[in-house]
């Protein structure tokens, strides 16, 4: 008799884009303050992150756990479970996620963010710029209202591609623990709009190739596996 | 040529073709009635219970999943006001559907249409069916569903013999399955053959046809009704046609559109007891009612309509 694995990805969408955009235009309008909030919290994260050697790096980690507490509680669950029964089988990654930023903040050697000037550096900057500066404009190509943007630290597919640039301009071991989420929501966003015949569907999945074969060349030259040195731990600026 | 055809489908859709109704050779519940108070909407009979329901109904699969938006819910209560306004009854939902089920109760709320529905619905779980059918009654805010179905045979083993418990009990009146994309045929067979089901629901159009082989024939002789889903492909069969001419013969059965032709079509079918196309427009809505109405095509004519159809697509 029938299974759950006789469904296709088709089957399982439930929603038309009209619907699923407008969520984006009543978040917007809504909670405008919060929006812009989340926002600037990315800008000044990116701000941060992309200065070499610079000395916020517990700064960053604690905006970006809050862009995810935000975009899961805001988004995720005030505005789109209601359309999409999956949603509270996806919450709980989104709560790891901001466990896993808490922790990272809080350890004695948190994550290094600063522009290094290899490969994942220019893909890392280049990713969090796209989903801070680009993203909310894709949706006029398609014709769509500015008001249903998608805004970097509320609506969850900038948010995780943003996370994904940011973790690619970080170093300090354990860094691979920050990308399966993020990874694993623009791989399921990815084939959501895909079903809803959404372009973006393609650049969400660039962006999961580009991260994981980042991630393998940063793995292979050492940044995530090197400890820091005792003069980088005593001085960040080194 | 089948035993069934010879017995029913040649008579009853020439019959319908030349005159608009159906006629003798096909059973009492397979026939339309025509009621004036409903603008004349076909009534079809539910085989088991002997009742009349309006041979077009409306689906609610992704169209009525808007969620808490104040705006789009009131653009589907005024779906379902245009709906029942047309003649329409039967609306047909399932736990899959996200939001979909609220925002029938909320229109049915908006509309006080409790009375004029025939609320059908699906359990959708392998694990606790009456908790799902509980919740979803909530959802509705009605107490007691005229149809509800096993969604796709999943968990049929537990949920099929709880809703006939439920009916046993005086607590749903109609029992069914359902399928669609022509999954399961198999298994669809098997439980048709072997249960006293009221319903069965399956995905047929001009397009996928492969319920006429042996579905419809199997369901016309076990004396089970059948609800057609997907009866334009989700909205991708009657968005290709759209811009296309419609065929000269069309006039004849007064259908002024590709979605009320291919609603005709499957009507005239004397197996198929009521399909349920979705749609967010009132006036979709209001124009597929009126597809259950007038002249339908007979047996030649169904044919000429899935040819045309299948070299438009």
């Amino acid at each position: 008799m029938t299974e759950w694995w006789d469904y296709g990805l088709a089957d399982l969408l439930l929603f038309s884009p009209r619907v699923y955009y407008r969520l984006f235009e009543t978040m917007n309008t809504t909670w405008w303050l919060v929006v812009a909030s989340a926002l600037i919290a990315g800008v000044i994260a990116s701000g941060l992150a992309l200065r070499h050697g610079f000395r916020g790096n517990r700064v960053i980690l604690v905006l970006l756990a809050l862009v995810w507490a935000w975009s899961g509680y805001g988004f995720l669950w005030q505005y789109y479970q209601p359309i999409n029964w999956a949603v509270p089988y996806l919450l709980p990654a989104f709560a790891l996620q901001v466990v896993l930023f808490a922790i990272f903040a809080a350890r004695p050697l948190p994550l290094r963010f600063g522009w290094r000037g290899d490969l994942s550096c220019y893909v890392g900057a280049s990713l969090v710029a796209f989903a801070l500066l680009v993203y909310p404009f894709i949706g006029l190509i398609e014709g769509r209202d500015l008001v249903q943007a998608e805004i970097f630290g509320s609506a969850a597919d900038p948010t995780a591609l943003g996370t994904l640039g940011f973790v690619l301009l970080s170093r300090g071991t354990w860094r691979w623990v920050l990308l399966p989420i993020p990874l694993a929501w623009c791989v399921i966003s990815a084939g959501t709009l895909w079903v809803m015949d959404q372009y973006v569907a393609y650049l969400m999945l660039a962006a999961v190739w580009v991260t994981v074969f980042c991630g393998w060349l940063d793995l292979k030259n050492g940044v995530t596996t090197k400890r820091l040195t005792e003069a980088e731990i005593r001085d960040p600026a080194a | 040529m089948s035993e069934f055809e010879r017995r029913g489908f040649l008579k009853a859709s020439a019959s319908l073709g030349a005159l608009g109704l159906l006629a003798s050779g096909v059973p009492a519940w397979a026939q339309g009635s025509s009621d004036a108070r409903a603008s004349e909407v076909l009534q079809k009979q539910i085989p088991s219970t002997g009742e009349e329901i309006p041979a077009v109904g409306l689906g609610s699969w992704i169209t009525f999943n808007v969620g808490q938006d104040i705006e789009l819910r009131n653009q589907c209560a005024d779906v379902m006001s245009a709906f029942f306004d047309a003649g329409g009854r039967m609306i047909d939902s399932s736990p899959m559907y996200g939001s979909a089920q609220d925002v029938i109760g909320y229109g049915l709320d908006k509309l006080g249409a409790r009375d004029r529905v025939f609320s059908t619905d699906k359990v959708w779980t392998a694990g606790d069916g009456a908790e799902q059918i509980a919740e979803t009654s909530d959802r509705w805010k009605i107490e007691q569903f005229d149809l509800l179905q096993v969604h796709n045979l999943l968990g049929i083993n537990e949920n099929l013999p709880l809703l006939f418990r439920m009916k046993d009990e005086g607590q749903l009146r109609h029992v069914g399955v359902t399928t669609s994309h022509g999954r399961r045929t198999e298994d669809l067979i098997a439980v048709m053959k072997n249960e006293r089901l009221d319903f069965v629901q399956v995905t047929y159009n001009p397009i996928d046809r492969k319920v006429e082989d042996y579905l419809l024939p199997l369901a016309y002789d076990r004396g089970i009704a059948v609800i057609v889903n997907r009866p334009f492909r989700g909205g991708s069969l009657t968005e290709r046609l759209e811009g296309q001419p419609l065929p000269e013969f069309a006039a004849e059965l007064e259908a002024k559109s590709w979605a009320q032709l291919i609603l005709k079509y499957l009507i005239a079918h004397p197996a198929v007891t009521c399909p349920i196309p979705a749609t967010t427009k009132p006036a979709h809505a209001a124009e597929n009612m009126a597809a259950a109405t007038g002249p339908l095509p007979d047996e030649k004519m169904r044919e000429q309509i899935a040819a045309v159809i299948g070299v438009l697509v």
